[in-house]
C-alpha cells in the first residue's frame, strides 16, 4: 500500500476509490485497522491540545437545540422505548428499521392551533357585536340631541309666550262667536306700541277649517277692515303665531275665506270678533 | 470554567448512548468534544459568534446523521472533526460570509487565532505541547493547513510552493512524531 495513504484517509483527503481500497484493506488485515486507529488518536490529541473552550452559554443552547430537534423530527423514544429497546439493539445490526413512538410533541401546536382560530372567532364576534351596540348608541344619541333641541325650541317658544303674558304693553282680546258660531272663540295677544299681533293657537275655538278654505284675521282700523293674514285652526295646534303688525285697531274679526285670504271680508262668514 | 463536572464516558459508551439517542450522550457529547471541535472551527471561522453558530450547526448535524457513523471505519472523533471542518468550510465559503469585509484571508488564521485566543491545555496533555511545539515548523504548517482547515495535500503544495511528495513527507513526518507520543 502507497506511503503516506492512511494519514491521508485519516484527514479525509482522500478520493472515494482509495478510500473504498483502504476500508477493504483495513476490514481484512488487524495491523492496517490499528495503524489507522494509532493515525486517528495522534490527530485527535493534537486537536485536544489545540481545543478552544467555547463560551459557557453556549453549551445550553446547543443541547437545547438537539433537543428541540428530537421534538420535531418525532425520534426522541420514550423512556420505555429505550429500556425495550437496548437489549435488542446490542446484538442486532446497524441500521435495523426502528419503529417510532406516537408523536406527543406535536399535538401541543395542534391544540394551540386550534385554541388560536377559537379566539380569533370569538374576537371577531365580539368586534361585531360590539359595532352594533355601538350604532344602536349613536343612532341613540343623534335621537336624544333632536329631542333635546326640540325640548329647548319648545322651552324658547314658550318662554316668548310667558314674555307676551307677562308684558304689560300686550292687550290680550278675547274674540267671542258670533251667532253664526256661537261656541267659538280664540284670543289676539296685541301690543299697540309694538303694532305686534299674536293669535294664541292654544286657546283657539274655532271649527277646523279644511283644505280648501282659511280663517282670516282682519283689524277694523277707522272703520275699514285691513287683512292681517290667514291661519288654519286644527285640534292640536299649539302656541301662538305671530300675523301682521297693525298700530291702531278698533275691533278684531276672523272670517272663514278660500284659502290664501281674500280682499275684503265675506260678513256671512265671520266666526269670532271682539272691540276694543 | 464551568463549576458543573463535566460527563465523560468511554467512546464505546458514548456511542452506544448516541445510537440509542440518550438524552446522556448529547451531554457527554458536548462535554467530552466541544473544546476540540470549537477549536478546529475557530482556526477557519474568526468571527466568534459565526464560529458558535457553526459549532451548534456540527452538533446538530452529528446528532441527526449519526445512523452515518460506523466504528469500524474510524473513530467517532475523527468522523466529527471532518462534520466540523466542512460545515465550517461551506460557512466561510458561502455568499453571506463572503460578503463580512472583517474576515482574514484563510491563510492568516492559524497564527491569528493562536494570538487572539487562550487556548486550553488540558492538564492530562501538558506534556503534549512541549511535543507539539518541538514538530518542525515546515510539518506544522502542513499539518494545520491540512488538519485544521481542510485544505487537499495538493493545495497545501500549490499555496507553500512546494512538491506534492514533500508535502506527503512532512505531513507523514508530522503525523508520526504525534503517534510516537501517544502510543
Amino acid at each position: 500500500m502507497e506511503t503516506g495513504i492512511l494519514e491521508l484517509y485519516v484527514l479525509g483527503d482522500i478520493s472515494p476509490e482509495e478510500k473504498a481500497r483502504v476500508e477493504e484493506m483495513a476490514s481484512k488485515y488487524p495491523e492496517i485497522r490499528a495503524e489507522i486507529t494509532a493515525i486517528e488518536k495522534g490527530l485527535e490529541a493534537y486537536a485536544s491540545e489545540n481545543a478552544v473552550e467555547p463560551p459557557a452559554h453556549l453549551r445550553d443552547r446547543v443541547l437545547n437545540s438537539l433537543l428541540t430537534t428530537f421534538a420535531d423530527d418525532n425520534k426522541f423514544p420514550t423512556r420505555e422505548f429505550l429500556e425495550n429497546d437496548i437489549d435488542d439493539e446490542v446484538d442486532e445490526p446497524a441500521g435495523k428499521v426502528i419503529a417510532l413512538p406516537a408523536a406527543k410533541a406535536n399535538s401541543f401546536y395542534k391544540y394551540a392551533f386550534a385554541a388560536c382560530l377559537v379566539a380569533l372567532i370569538a374576537s371577531l364576534a365580539a368586534i361585531y357585536s360590539l359595532n352594533a351596540r355601538l350604532n344602536d348608541s349613536y343612532g341613540q344619541i343623534a335621537s336624544l340631541q333632536q329631542r333635546n333641541q326640540s325640548f329647548a325650541n319648545q322651552v324658547n317658544y314658550m318662554q316668548g309666550e310667558i314674555d307676551i303674558f307677562h308684558d304689560p304693553a300686550y292687550k290680550l282680546v278675547h274674540l267671542q262667536g258670533t251667532p253664526k258660531s256661537p261656541a267659538s272663540a280664540m284670543t289676539v295677544a296685541w301690543n299697540p306700541a309694538k303694532k305686534k299681533v299674536m293669535v294664541d293657537m292654544q286657546d283657539m275655538k274655532l271649527p277646523a277649517n279644511d283644505q280648501e278654505h282659511q280663517y282670516q284675521l282682519w283689524a277694523i282700523v277707522a272703520g275699514k277692515p285691513v287683512s292681517l293674514g290667514v291661519f288654519d285652526a286644527k285640534a292640536d295646534s299649539t302656541g301662538m303665531i305671530p300675523m301682521d303688525q297693525v298700530a291702531n285697531a278698533a275691533a278684531f274679526a276672523v272670517t272663514l275665506e278660500k284659502r290664501g285670504g281674500v280682499q275684503n271680508p265675506t260678513m256671512s262668514q265671520m266666526m269670532v270678533i271682539a272691540s276694543i | 470554567m464551568s463549576p458543573k463536572r463535566k460527563i465523560s464516558l468511554t467512546e464505546e459508551e458514548l456511542v452506544q448512548a448516541l445510537r440509542n439517542r440518550e438524552k446522556i450522550a448529547a451531554d457527554a457529547l458536548y462535554d467530552m468534544y466541544s473544546a476540540s471541535l470549537f477549536g478546529v472551527i475557530s482556526r477557519i471561522i474568526t468571527d466568534t459568534a459565526v464560529a458558535e453558530d457553526v459549532l451548534q450547526e456540527t452538533f446538530i448535524k452529528i446528532w441527526n446523521s449519526f445512523s452515518g457513523y460506523s466504528a469500524e471505519k474510524g473513530r467517532l472523533f475523527t468522523w466529527m472533526v471532518n462534520i466540523a471542518r466542512n460545515l465550517a468550510i461551506d460557512k466561510v465559503r458561502s455568499k453571506d460570509f463572503k460578503n463580512q469585509s472583517k474576515n482574514h484571508e484563510l491563510e492568516n488564521n492559524v497564527t491569528f487565532i493562536d494570538e487572539q485566543r487562550n487556548t486550553v491545555y488540558k492538564p492530562e496533555l501538558l506534556g503534549v505541547k512541549d511535543l507539539v511545539d518541538k514538530l518542525k515548523p515546515e510539518q506544522k504548517i502542513i499539518l494545520d493547513l491540512v488538519y485544521f482547515k481542510g485544505y487537499t495535500h495538493v493545495e497545501v503544495a500549490e499555496e507553500l510552493d512546494v512538491p506534492l511528495g514533500t508535502v506527503k513527507t512532512r505531513l507523514r513526518m508530522a503525523i508520526m512524531q504525534l503517534r510516537r507520543y501517544f502510543n
